[in-house]
């Protein structure tokens, strides 16, 4: 609360000026976000993994993409974990400060999509706060949300592996943040055409 | 590095042209390609659409390809997982020339032709493989088989294709006819038709066409002496000239000439005589397009020498079914057209047998039945027959039996090849028990009728629809006699049938919900052939053989003939009939979309309209029951 006080008097990074003189336009894409993070809470735990792909005209643009596995230094070490599984993977590795910034410079002032969406979103708050920016200012869409709504839902919520099943995407034996942020993706042009979202 | 696009290039290698590239070289292409989801019924591009920037490959659900003809919708390709269509950017300039459309909800890969291109420039096999494809008619059977899986899917052209039945066909014409004006001189135009050797010339005015003079008129008109060649064309010309629209099929062209009495049609470019001229249909080019009906492909089997040929004249009769359904044409026609052609192919499976085996040492009959004896066999179903030969002395009786069982496992292996399975219960004249002579089967025939409940195992009631395929008619005739004999105030056997009958389980709830399979792989859908159309076929057969009605063995020409013979209770058999129709043609359309026997409906996938069509199907049911009950009284093995 009251975050933009704290920030007031602050000098944001470049990148972070950038990104914010993007939203005089109106956003014409939308970016399909997933994050793989330690555990559920904001402040303590970290982003491990994102997966990230444009949605355009209502096609998934498979170029148009960002993916990066977090070395996430301190929460290894504290954990006594060795980062082996991670330098073995092919996926791009950068510390949090670079993939953050990678980030907004990728998803710019397009429509955030994801599941349950707002999770991903104060994580990455979190993480740009530690990078003294301010908060994401991106619209977000919740596909179990838009779901629930097409179906006029309240009393219950449904996983990314539920959804999958019921538009009949198939789920792979991979599972990673770019795995989901795709199956997002293909789920999101299903309901978007469905909902008439332009 | 994108994991995604690895993926799609995994799915991509399983494909051609796709299999010719590195894996390295089909990343990237992945990572240029965008995903694109259509709903069902979505139009992805349609005739005459400006050509997309890309081409597409289905990842999931089917794209249903179609031309339009007289404002039909006629199929030309199923593009399903891993079909590549809408190349024709690659190649031509012109327009989209047919519609792409979701048949269900698809998943489908757009990729750049500005992306693609240099990888065909580089790779002579993916080059072949485009070429090959766009050289090559996939309608054409014979290719099919020797480049199966090999080629895009939208190298159809609409005017090239074989299977199609006579009323969508569309016509290829004469599209640069001869043409003059009105005061050109009869004998100048009598001099340009014989260079030409074209019997017909238009008379324009400007680009628009006003008349014609065809051979009949110089006939009538000139050669009778009625007008002198020297005059000008306009006075014989017949005038004014009937016009249609470039893509009218054979049937409406057929049409407008009987009804005109005209010999040619002139194409213009809105179809009236107000705008400029296309071409020129002749009869001719009525007769050519006919080349290619049902009869046919019924000359072609009568020439088949493999079971190989055989299979690709039953894949063509697929297409035609498939088309006709689309198209609404009457199922009971579809249905007689099938049947024959059906009937051609077990016949020349017989015959071909014979030239292996020499000549049978005995005159004999072989008998489809079950649904082939019916003659409503529409899907690629399971074979059923029974061989019966004339009876021969005891010593020769071995032998020849011998020949018939050889004769019979050849036929049943030449049919297995051509796609219809082998019948699960061994009903066919391969079989020991089924191949047998006149006086066995007379015997059998007899036991099963006269004495119904004891070895009422091995009766099924498919031996009572029969029908000839290949051999002496004498033979059915003489058996048909046994079944009506034995028929005649049979109350035991007509109890046995009717119990039968009504043994089937109904197929709605008492809530009036449909009855759907619990468990197994059919599991929630719901058994059309067992619970709804069984009921029917069994009912029809049962009268029919209870008012000895003989020679009808299909069950909607069965409902028929009943409401006639019994006219009180006409209006039940003639719902019968109808409904019989519509269940089947549900039964169909479910076979052809999952390449199966349709037994099983997903009803799911049904619209509201159509469930409730169904359930209104099942209405007539409930009275055919009742009259069963009643005429029947029956009691011994309820």
């Amino acid at each position: 609360m009251l975050d933009w006080l704290k920030n007031i008097n602050k000098e944001h990074p470049e990148f972070w000026k950038t990104y914010i003189s993007k939203f005089e336009k109106k956003p014409n894409r939308f970016v399909i976000l997933s994050t793989e993070t330690s555990g559920l809470n904001p402040t303590k735990d970290v982003i491990l993994s994102i997966g990230s792909f444009a949605v355009v005209n209502n096609s998934v643009i498979i170029g148009d993409s960002f993916e990066a596995v977090l070395l996430q230094y301190k929460f290894l070490h504290d954990n006594g974990l060795s980062n082996e599984f991670i330098v073995e993977s092919k996926m791009k590795k950068l510390g949090e400060s670079e993939a953050i910034q990678s980030l907004i410079v990728f998803i710019g002032n397009a429509v955030l999509v994801g599941h349950h969406i707002d999770f991903d979103v104060e994580m990455i708050n979190a993480a740009l706060e530690r990078l003294d920016c301010g908060r994401l200012k991106n619209e977000a869409l919740d596909i179990d949300v838009m779901y629930r709504k097409l179906l006029d839902i309240n009393d219950r919520q449904f996983s990314l592996d539920e959804l999958c099943t019921i538009f009949k995407i198939p789920k792979s034996d991979r599972n990673s943040s770019s795995e989901d942020a795709y199956k997002i993706a293909l789920l999101f042009l299903k309901l978007k055409s469905r909902l008439g979202i332009k | 590095m994108n994991t995604i696009a690895e993926h799609i290039a995994d799915f991509l290698k399983e494909y051609p042209p796709f299999n010719h590239l590195t894996f390295q070289e089909l990343s990237e292409i992945a990572t240029n390609i965008r995903v694109v989801n259509l709903e069902k019924h979505k139009v992805l591009f349609q005739i005459n659409d400006v050509l997309h920037d890309s081409f597409y490959v289905v990842a999931s659900g089917v794209i249903n390809l179609s031309v339009i003809a007289d404002a039909e919708e006629t199929l030309l390709n199923k593009c399903h997982e891993g079909d590549i269509f809408g190349l024709r950017p690659f190649f031509a300039k012109n327009n989209y020339m047919m519609t792409a459309k979701a048949r269900e909800e698809s998943i489908i890969y757009a990729i750049p032709i500005a992306t693609f291109r240099p990888f065909v420039a580089n790779n002579s096999e993916v080059l072949n493989f485009l070429l090959e494809s766009f050289a090559t008619n996939t309608r054409n059977p014979k290719d099919k088989e020797n480049l199966n899986g090999k080629l895009i899917s939208d190298n159809v052209f609409y005017s090239d294709q074989q299977s199609e039945m006579q009323y969508f066909q569309s016509l290829s014409y004469n599209n640069s006819p001869l043409i003059t004006t009105k005061n050109a001189i009869v004998q100048d135009v009598a001099q340009l038709m014989t260079e030409a050797l074209i019997n017909n010339i238009i008379v324009c005015d400007n680009t628009i066409p006003i008349g014609i003079v065809t051979d009949t008129d110089m006939r009538s008109k000139i050669a009778t002496g009625r007008f002198p060649i020297t005059i000008s064309v306009d006075k014989i010309m017949s005038s004014p000239v009937i016009t249609v629209l470039e893509n009218v099929s054979l049937a409406e062209a057929q049409l407008l000439m009987l009804k005109h009495n005209v010999t040619h049609l002139c194409v213009t470019q809105d179809g009236t005589n107000q705008s400029s001229i296309k071409g020129i249909i002749s009869e001719r080019d009525l007769i050519v397009a006919q080349a290619s009906n049902p009869g046919v492909l019924i000359k072609e089997i009568k020439r088949s020498q493999t079971p190989k040929d055989l299979k690709q004249i039953r894949e063509r009769l697929s297409d035609l079914i498939q088309n006709s359904i689309h198209k609404n044409i009457p199922l009971s026609h579809v249905n007689n057209i099938a049947s024959e052609i059906n009937m051609a192919i077990i016949k020349r499976s017989v015959e071909l047998s014979i030239l292996d085996l020499g000549s049978p040492p005995a005159r004999f009959a072989w008998l489809s039945i079950g649904s082939q004896g019916r003659k409503e066999q529409l899907l690629l179903t399971d074979q059923d027959s029974i061989l019966i030969f004339e009876d021969v002395t005891p010593d020769k009786y071995r032998d020849v039996k011998d020949y018939f069982l050889k004769l019979g496992k050849k036929t049943t292996a030449t049919l297995e090849k051509v796609g219809y399975e082998l019948c699960p219960n061994g009903h066919m004249g391969s079989n020991m028990l089924w191949c047998k002579s006149l006086t066995d089967w007379t015997k059998q025939y007899n036991s099963w009728m006269n004495t119904p409940g004891e070895n009422s195992n091995d009766l099924s009631s498919i031996f009572f629809d029969y029908e000839i395929a290949f051999g002496e008619q004498r033979i059915e005739e003489a058996i048909g006699n046994v079944i009506f004999k034995n028929a005649q105030n049979n109350t035991l056997f007509f109890d046995f049938l009717g119990n039968d009958a009504l043994k089937k389980n109904s197929p709605l709830s008492f809530f009036k919900k449909f009855i759907v399979e619990e468990e197994g792989p059919n599991k929630d859908k719901f058994d059309i052939k067992t619970r709804a159309l069984m009921p029917l076929i069994d009912a029809a057969r049962l009268f029919v053989l209870n008012y000895n009605l003989k020679g009808i063995n299909n069950t909607y020409l069965r409902f028929k003939q009943l409401a006639i013979t019994d006219a009180k209770n006409a209006e039940i058999y003639l719902n019968c009939a109808e409904a019989f129709l519509t269940l089947s043609k549900f039964r169909t359309l479910e076979g052809l979309k999952n390449d199966n026997s349709g037994q099983f409906i997903n009803l799911n996938e049904l619209s509201k309209i159509d469930k409730e069509k169904l359930k209104n199907a099942f209405a007539p049911m409930k009275e055919l029951e009742e009259l069963i009950k009643s005429k029947f009284q029956l009691t011994q093995f309820s």
